[in-house]
């Protein structure tokens, strides 16, 4: 890893596995949420619009966590990630 | 093509909770496959009428967006597009559910989704391009959704002319095209609205919530309508839409099909009011005429007629190819009823499915 590098970890939900074919969990380079979704894209296509919406916006009932922290309210360009961090995309809780 | 033979009369069934395929080759004896996608909705799969290979699905998660997906064995497997029909981003929509899925006689394939739009295949589903004339215009800011949704749910191009197609949005109404999708018509002339102040629409007035379309098999240019507020009939030509609903208990419903071969021969099943969706009296029965709306008949023998408060949604009936004619009714109470002698008799292929969002038939390898 040469300096400067963001290395995080992406942790990825079972509904996604098909398009992953199976990883769960990736790891790859990236400064902001939204370099995570185009670089998961580009490696697993198809999966960038389960995701983002048409708009270009995280889908309604998708849950973005940083580490511990919720980003589902933020624009993805606008979620800076660091070294180390972990990526969880998850559903969120339907129903009551 | 798994355990599905040639010549075997195919049903797929959409429903809440994955995508069921059935199939016979006596229409007797009926075997079933799946269900796939579990857990996910169908608002509407389709077995490609012409060839009866391909079976189409709009597959729709509700955390992850709709996907248009298509199996070429009867779902063992299943294929994806490159990417599905989506809305530009500057639009600021984005496609929640498919509500329906057309092939033509020419090879294309139409979607129609939810928030109102169609957009095109001539690629076999890999890419799609949006009928930007309909999906852009300027009047969109008043379209209004029904209680399903803004959504667009019928797709009829016309046999012999691929520059002419209806389309049908609630609560928008009927629209027409005859120049390949650049322009468009509003066709809603005479249709009642009792949500509306006026009552009635005018031709080109939008706001007419039509549930469902079909075209007479005899003469295309024919097209019946099961709207809201009542049933209708309209040949080219006329200015308006005319009401054929005497002989029916009720003026609402959602579902139509029309005889694959006979002209004037149409099915639909009422339902008692938009405030209570459920088959008059309690007994379920599908209502056919054979002289093109100028009088309807009651077929309800082997359907149930004591404590049936059921509700069929606008895909849920389709007949298939055959001859004597079969008709197929899926019920959002999960049954599956069926008749091989053109609605005259009934039996229940299954009655403990998921809700049934919709029904299509067909024959393996084309009729």
């Amino acid at each position: 890893m040469s300096e400067g590098e963001i290395r995080v970890r992406v942790m990825l939900p079972r509904a996604l596995l098909e398009y992953s074919g199976g990883e769960d969990s990736v790891e790859m380079t990236a400064g902001t949420l939204a370099e995570v979704i185009v670089q998961l894209n580009s490696r697993f296509p198809g999966i960038g619009e389960r995701i983002l919406d048409d708009r270009g916006q995280l889908r309604k009932f998708v849950h973005t966590f940083v580490n511990q922290d919720s980003v589902s309210h933020l624009e993805p360009e606008s979620v800076p990630l660091h070294p180390g961090d972990t990526v969880h995309i998850l559903p969120s809780v339907a129903g009551g | 093509m798994a355990d599905v033979r040639k010549g075997d009369t195919v049903i797929v069934v959409g429903t809440r909770k994955g995508l069921f395929i059935f199939h016979s080759g006596d229409r007797r004896n009926w075997k079933s496959r799946g269900p796939f996608f579990e857990g996910q909705t169908i608002k509407h799969a389709i077995l490609d009428p012409e060839e009866g290979r391909d079976v189409w699905a709009g597959v729709v998660t509700g955390h992850w967006g709709p996907t248009i997906q298509r199996s070429m064995d009867f779902g063992e497997s299943w294929i994806r597009g490159k990417r599905d029909p989506h809305f530009s981003k500057e639009s600021g929509l984005s496609v929640d559910r498919i509500w329906q899925i057309q092939p033509d006689l020419d090879g294309n394939l139409w979607a129609g989704v939810e928030p109102a739009g169609l957009f095109r295949s001539e690629d076999g589903g890999e890419t799609w391009a949006s009928v930007d004339g309909l999906n852009y215009r300027p009047d969109r800011r008043e379209w209004q959704p029904g209680a399903g949704g803004l959504c667009l749910h019928t797709i009829l191009p016309y046999p012999d002319d691929p520059r002419r197609m209806v389309v049908g949005i609630s609560a928008v109404g009927v629209l027409g095209t005859n120049d390949g999708g650049r322009s468009w018509r509003v066709m809603n002339g005479d249709v009642r609205a009792d949500f509306l102040p006026e009552k009635v629409t005018e031709e080109d007035q939008i706001g007419s919530c039509v549930h469902k379309i079909v075209r007479d098999s005899a003469n295309p240019a024919i097209l019946y309508q099961q709207n809201h507020c009542g049933v209708y009939r309209r040949q080219r030509g006329d200015p308006a839409w005319k009401a054929i609903e005497r002989g029916l208990p009720a003026t609402f419903g959602f579902p139509m099909a029309a005889h694959p071969r006979k002209a004037g021969t149409v099915y639909t099943v009422p339902l008692v009011s938009d405030f209570n969706r459920v088959t008059p009296g309690a007994s379920m029965a599908v209502y056919r005429t054979t002289n093109g709306g100028g009088s309807w008949e009651r077929l309800s023998t082997g359907l149930p007629q004591e404590g049936a408060y059921l509700t069929i949604l606008r895909e849920g009936m389709r007949t298939d190819q055959n001859d004597p004619l079969g008709v197929y009714v899926g019920t959002k109470n999960g049954q599956l009823y069926y008749s091989r002698d053109e609605g005259e008799s009934w039996e229940t292929m299954a009655d403990l499915l998921p809700p049934i969002q919709s029904v299509d038939a067909g024959v393996a390898g084309g009729p």
